[in-house]
């Protein structure tokens, strides 16, 4: 199909060039002629005006010739005295003058016969040349002049100019008729008969008589007549050589003939009007008009041009097809992967999807049993949002690959997003029962400044992947710490995240980070993974300019650790110390033990180490033996021999009731909850401990007031608040709507941006705390409604928060809608924890 | 199919090639020029010819090998008596035409004074090509000139003409004589005809020189007379002016119309081509003229026939070919240019060049080949004793003078036969 195509292709071309040189050879040819019917007028014209020259000549020559003759005639000279007349007026030695009488056609010349010193005598006789003199006009009268002739004199061929003269016969002193000839060697002319112009010096000219005869020959000219020559070398017809011939000896013109050596030539003629009969030839050869070559030259460039042209198109087409066939071969394997991809992304969107609509079933059917609903509702949701996941990185990764994958760096909570990290991979750890730790070290810098979002999904991509290919029973270990930077203002991240899981090989190592890569293993065939999260992964680590390396090995583990230079927020913690409080920490993770330790000190905290839940127990059986508890006892849940919750059954059964003890563990504290409460713990601080979290809970435990880092539960100052929600989609509006009356706080649609803005212009002051925005709607969107709103003349209006609530997630549109005076965005589906921290933080500012 | 077009299209062009090589290859072996090709000069030959297209397209064909010589050919006025002055000129030419006859002749020392020796090997001329009896070594074993076409007299005769009335071309008197009546009698006013205007040319030279010829050859003892322009010579011309007579008187020869040809060359032709004339006397010199003078008869053009020029037979036996010098060619050793002059005529003498302007020219070759032109074929029908060279029978200028003077004479009737014998030696122009 290709070759028929590139034949097609070559065909279009070759007719292309073939139209093209049709047209360059049919306008050349129209040039040529154009430029040959102008050299022939050139040509025509230096003829002619050669025609003038040739009349003045011959007129000038006649002149001298009358001016003897008029001597001669006035003076009754014999014959030899008007030649010594003559020869004594006349001392150019290369012309001659013959007194000839008329009727012995003898007489004398002004030169002596050749190789003879005294011999003047000249004849005639036997030339048909003076016999019949009556051709000779009277004295001044007109040009006379004979054909071409032999000069008996010189034996040279010349041409005469004659008079009639009136002579004394030496005898009988009788005045009788003569003849003055002044004779001019044909050489002497012929030297000087050339064409002034320099194009034309090697063309000939000549000067035919009445019969064609040639007065003057030039050089091309053959035969003894130009008829003759003419008929010798061109073979028309009679009629049209005696039409010719008819012309020639009575018209000025041209025409074109073939000369002895076969060349076509321009023939120009034009009678000499100074004498009877006489006509001006010339003779150039075509050729040398120049009438071809430059238009042959041009349509051979243009050939060569457009011939080579041909070829590279050809090469070029044969190198493009050649790519091409390249491009589609990839083409066609990134078609396969994506069609893999897709096929896998249909089992892997249709499973959540089976268990979102199934669970649903389910609870419909069970509305009665409340319990079955809320644990339908949380499966639900839990497939929700790693249906979520999964578009999100579908649609990450078309950012990467379009390179459009940009960052929106803003202000956030590191332990937040620990916190988040935690969230999202308990439920995983918890269902596949693996040995699960996150330890901080030094993390002093709580707030940073980045793209909060993306680090997540950097975080999150790494310890799910090794989360999810770590068998049952393996462990998973994060290790975050914070180490100073070059930079100043920055601090070096080092997240590492290290399981026991199936491993890489080497050969997959080196394409892991191409989208679409999954590592197979018969193993692991049942794990869900888009294949993309490692590739987005590195993306955004670059663009962040960090780096990502991996240590692997099949069948021993992963390591993979990341390493960001981040800058540092303005906004950090207050100053946290608590004095004179002894805490002992209990954990079976020495590395855990000591970080927490560390930074149990670094608050001022006297912090004691126990392995064991029984060496816990024998410290505070000690410290209580001593009189002095501990103020605070923080144990790890999972612990061999005794855990947590025995351990604390036991503190409480055997040392104090009320010692205050903390349970802390990477795990879902709803698990363990009820347990823990009845064996005596007094609260729950998660993994890892941070040293704010710390801060906070040991302060909780000692009655000690503290600045509440974070609401929790009491969401009474959201009571009472009434927003404006822009939502064009009914079940949108009634979701958000039905999550914020939860919460006491009251809603108001407006079904566009047009309409949003027509409600803020005509609202009353305060009528609105703030406003959920939607960004895509009909009539009016969401950026277009902000920046309307914003120049509302009502100051209140004007500056009433707005929140953007999309389901435009990428950063990009985040700052989009913060460019277009927006104050936050909530990415959809929403997270009503997402929704109520944002409205706090809106209420914090304005209270600010 | 495309595969044999390539195969076909292959094959011409290497014979193409092959021909073109081998057309080179034959040229450069006929032919190695001596000099340098790039020599710019001038070479003239002068003569008689008013025309000479045949030695014109040899000028072409040499400079295909010295492209920048410029050769000319001219028929100066008065020749015979001006060529010694032109000779002696500022513009002296390169070659001149000559004849036998010049020797002896007062008039052509100057000429003959020019001459080059040709024989001379180291100008490398060919002259063993050309039939001895064509060549005139003088007394010191010199060749002043070399032959360029041979003479011969004959007749023209229209053969469509003959096939029309149902006769044959007549090989004897007899036949010759049944003809004419034959034709007279189909209403052809002049069975034959020819120039009659002056003596030069004329057809009355052309019926009587070939029979003087053959009766000095038969009689060798009365050629010295006759060479000396003795009276007693003059029986040698009776059979010939005899039978002219006879021709005239019986009405076979109408000089009436004859007199209508104004000149012995051109009008010679355009009359025959007219078509109504079953002979025309002439000599070769004007057979040369028809092959291009048959586009240029309007008559010829239209209603064109099959002619061929035959011995005149004006005895029982049949007619005579003259083999005879036309023209000669002599280098004027006083030249400008000699060189390149010699370097010509090595050119030309060859049998090809020779046999090419001969043929050209439609006159007859002077070369061994004695290869005719299918118009003058019924020359090679003619035996070797009905063969006659003037110069090998040793005729001199003033006989054929003589004879053709008297011929015209008699034919013309200014005088009798009678007189015309017994007064050989006595007529002039």
């Amino acid at each position: 199909m290709s070759r028929l195509k590139i034949s097609w292709i070559v065909i279009a071309n070759i007719a292309l060039m073939g139209v093209i040189l049709a047209f360059v050879a049919l306008y050349s040819s129209y040039e040529r002629k154009e430029n040959y019917r102008n050299q022939v007028e050139h040509f025509v014209n230096s003829t002619i005006a050669m025609e003038q020259v040739t009349g003045n000549y011959l007129e000038g020559e006649q002149r001298i010739c009358d001016n003897w003759a008029q001597y001669i005639n006035s003076r009754e000279l014999t014959l030899e005295e008007a030649a010594d007349f003559v020869r004594a007026a006349h001392a150019k030695s290369d012309t001659s003058v013959h007194v000839i009488d008329t009727e012995t056609l003898t007489g004398f010349s002004t030169q002596p016969v050749a190789n003879s010193a005294d011999n003047y005598e000249v004849s005639y006789k036997r030339m048909d040349l003076l016999g019949d003199g009556s051709w000779i006009a009277d004295l001044g009268t007109a040009i006379n002049i004979t054909r071409t002739y032999t000069n008996p004199i010189s034996g040279e061929q010349s041409l005469a100019f004659c008079n009639r003269i009136t002579v004394k016969d030496a005898e009988t002193g009788e005045m009788k008729q003569a003849y003055l000839l002044r004779v001019v060697p044909i050489s002497n002319l012929q030297e000087k008969w050339v064409f002034p112009q320099e194009e034309y010096e090697n063309e000939d000219i000549s000067i035919i008589d009445t019969e064609s005869n040639y007065v003057i020959r030039g050089h091309s000219f053959k035969n003894a007549s130009f008829f003759e020559f003419y008929k010798s070398y061109n073979q028309p017809g009679i009629s049209v050589q005696q039409q010719l011939f008819e012309k020639i000896l009575s018209e000025t013109g041209s025409f074109t003939m073939l000369d002895s050596r076969g060349r076509e030539c321009i023939a120009a003629h034009t009678p000499l009007t100074s004498t009877k009969g006489w006509v001006l030839l010339s003779l150039a050869p075509v050729s040398d008009l120049n009438a071809n070559a430059e238009n042959w030259t041009l349509v051979g460039v243009i050939t060569f041009g457009l011939l080579l042209l041909l070829v590279m198109d050809f090469i070029y087409m044969h190198s493009f097809n050649k790519k091409l066939r390249v491009m589609a071969r990839e083409a066609g394997a990134a078609n396969k992967a994506k069609t893999d991809f897709l096929s896998t992304m249909s089992h892997d969107i249709r499973t959540p999807m089976n268990a979102i609509i199934g669970l649903t079933t389910i609870a419909e059917k069970k509305l009665d049993d409340q319990e079955a609903v809320a644990e339908n509702l949380r499966k639900i949701s839990l497939a929700s949002n790693h249906l979520l996941t999964l578009i999100n990185d579908i649609l990450d990764i078309s950012k990467v690959e379009s390179g459009k994958l940009n960052m929106s760096p803003m202000t956030f909570s590191i332990v937040e997003t620990v916190q988040n990290l935690m969230n999202l991979s308990q439920p995983m750890v918890k269902e596949k029962n693996i040995d699960f730790n996150f330890r901080i070290n030094r993390m002093e810098k709580e707030y940073l400044y980045a793209d909060q979002l993306r680090l997540n999904q950097i975080y999150i991509n790494i310890l799910s992947n090794a989360i999810k290919y770590t068998l049952p029973g393996g462990s998973v270990s994060v290790d975050l710490r914070e180490e100073e930077c070059e930079r100043e203002g920055y601090i070096k991240l080092i997240y590492c995240v290290s399981d026991t899981g199936i491993g890489m090989s080497p050969e997959f190592m080196e394409k892991m980070y191409q989208p679409f890569s999954r590592q197979t293993d018969s193993r692991v065939n049942s794990i869900q993974g888009t294949g993309l999260g490692l590739a987005i992964t590195r993306q955004m680590v670059e663009l962040m300019d960090g780096t990502i390396d991996c240590r692997s090995e099949v069948g021993e583990g992963t390591t993979f650790i990341i390493t960001l230079e981040l800058p540092v927020a303005e906004k950090q913690l207050e100053e946290m110390k608590i004095d004179d409080v002894d805490v002992l920490i209990a954990d079976d993770d020495p590395i855990l033990l000591e970080t927490a330790a560390d930074t149990l000190e670094s608050l001022g905290v006297r912090a004691e180490m126990a392995r064991t839940g029984m060496e816990a127990l024998k410290m505070a059986r000690q410290r209580h033996e001593s009189g002095k508890d501990y103020d605070v006892i923080i144990l790890d849940w999972k612990m061999p021999e005794m855990n947590g919750v025995e351990t604390i059954s036991r503190i409480r059964a055997e040392i104090s009731a009320d010692i205050p003890i903390l349970l802390t563990s990477a795990y879902d504290w709803s698990d363990i909850e009820d347990a823990a409460k009845e064996a005596g713990a007094n609260g729950f601080i998660a993994k890892p401990l941070f040293r704010s979290k710390l801060y906070e809970k040991i302060n909780e435990l000692l009655g000690t007031e503290v600045k509440s880092l974070e609401q929790e539960d009491d969401y009474s100052d959201l009571a009472g608040m009434n927003i404006l929600i822009a939502e064009d989609n009914v079940v949108n509006w009634k979701i958000i709507s039905a999550m914020l009356s939860m919460f006491g706080i009251t809603t108001e649609r407006a079904e566009n941006g047009r309409i949003c803005v027509e409600k803020m212009a005509e609202a009353e002051e305060g009528s609105y705390d703030l406003i959920f925005m939607d960004v895509q709607m009909p009539e009016m969107n969401g950026l277009d409604a902000t920046r309307s709103i914003r120049e509302l003349d009502n100051k209140w209006a004007s500056s009433i928060p707005i929140i953007a609530m999309t389901a435009d997630a990428f950063s990009e549109n985040v700052a989009e809608c913060l460019k277009a005076g927006m104050n936050g965005h909530i990415a959809k589906p929403i997270d009503l924890s997402i929704v109520i921290k944002e409205i706090r933080r809106i209420k914090e500012e304005q209270g600010k | 199919m495309k595969k044999k077009l390539c195969t076909i299209r292959t094959t011409l062009l290497v014979i193409a090639s092959l021909a073109l090589s081998s057309q080179v290859m034959a040229e450069s072996e006929d032919f190695q020029p001596m000099l340098d090709t790039d020599t710019s000069c001038e070479i003239t030959v002068v003569g008689t010819y008013s025309n000479f297209e045949a030695l014109e397209a040899e000028f072409d064909s040499f400079n295909d090998f010295y492209p920048n010589v410029e050769l000319s050919y001219l028929k100066p006025d008065d020749y015979n008596n001006l060529l010694g002055t032109i000779l002696e000129s500022n513009s002296a030419p390169n070659i001149f035409f000559s004849g036998p006859w010049m020797f002896g002749n007062e008039q052509y020392t100057t000429a003959i004074d020019h001459m080059e020796d040709l024989s001379d090997p180291e100008l490398g001329l060919d002259l063993e090509c050309i039939r001895p009896s064509l060549l005139s070594y003088d007394a010191d074993g010199q060749l002043g000139m070399v032959p360029i076409f041979a003479r011969n007299y004959g007749m023209l005769v229209n053969k469509d003409l003959f096939e029309k009335e149902g006769l044959q071309v007549p090989t004897t008197w007899e036949e010759l004589l049944a003809v004419c009546e034959a034709f007279l009698s189909k209403g052809y006013e002049s069975p034959m005809m020819g120039y009659s205007a002056d003596s030069s040319g004329c057809l009355m030279n052309i019926l009587v020189y070939p029979e003087v010829l053959a009766a000095l050859a038969d009689h060798p003892e009365e050629l010295q007379a006759a060479n000396d322009m003795e009276t007693s010579a003059g029986e040698c011309m009776r059979g010939g002016l005899e039978a002219m007579m006879q021709l005239i008187d019986k009405g076979y020869i109408n000089l009436e119309k004859c007199g209508e040809i104004s000149d012995n060359y051109t009008e010679v032709i355009l009359r025959f081509f007219e078509g109504d004339v079953p002979m025309m006397i002439c000599t070769g010199d004007t057979v040369s003229g028809t092959g291009k003078r048959e586009s240029q008869s309007e008559a010829f053009s239209k209603a064109p026939f099959t002619y061929i020029f035959v011995p005149i037979p004006l005895s029982e036996t049949g007619g005579y070919f003259v083999d005879s010098p036309s023209v000669e060619f002599s280098v004027n050793k006083t030249c400008d240019n000699l060189d390149m002059t010699n370097e010509f005529m090595r050119f030309l003498i060859t049998r090809e060049e020779l046999n090419k302007m001969a043929s050209v020219k439609r006159l007859v070759t002077p070369t061994t080949d004695l290869s005719f032109d299918s118009v003058y074929e019924p020359f090679s029908q003619v035996p070797a004793e009905r063969v006659l060279s003037p110069e090998v029978i040793g005729i001199k200028d003033p006989l054929a003078v003589q004879v053709r003077i008297t011929a015209y004479l008699v034919g013309t009737g200014a005088v009798t036969i009678d007189e015309a014998v017994s007064k050989y030696g006595t007529f002039e122009e």
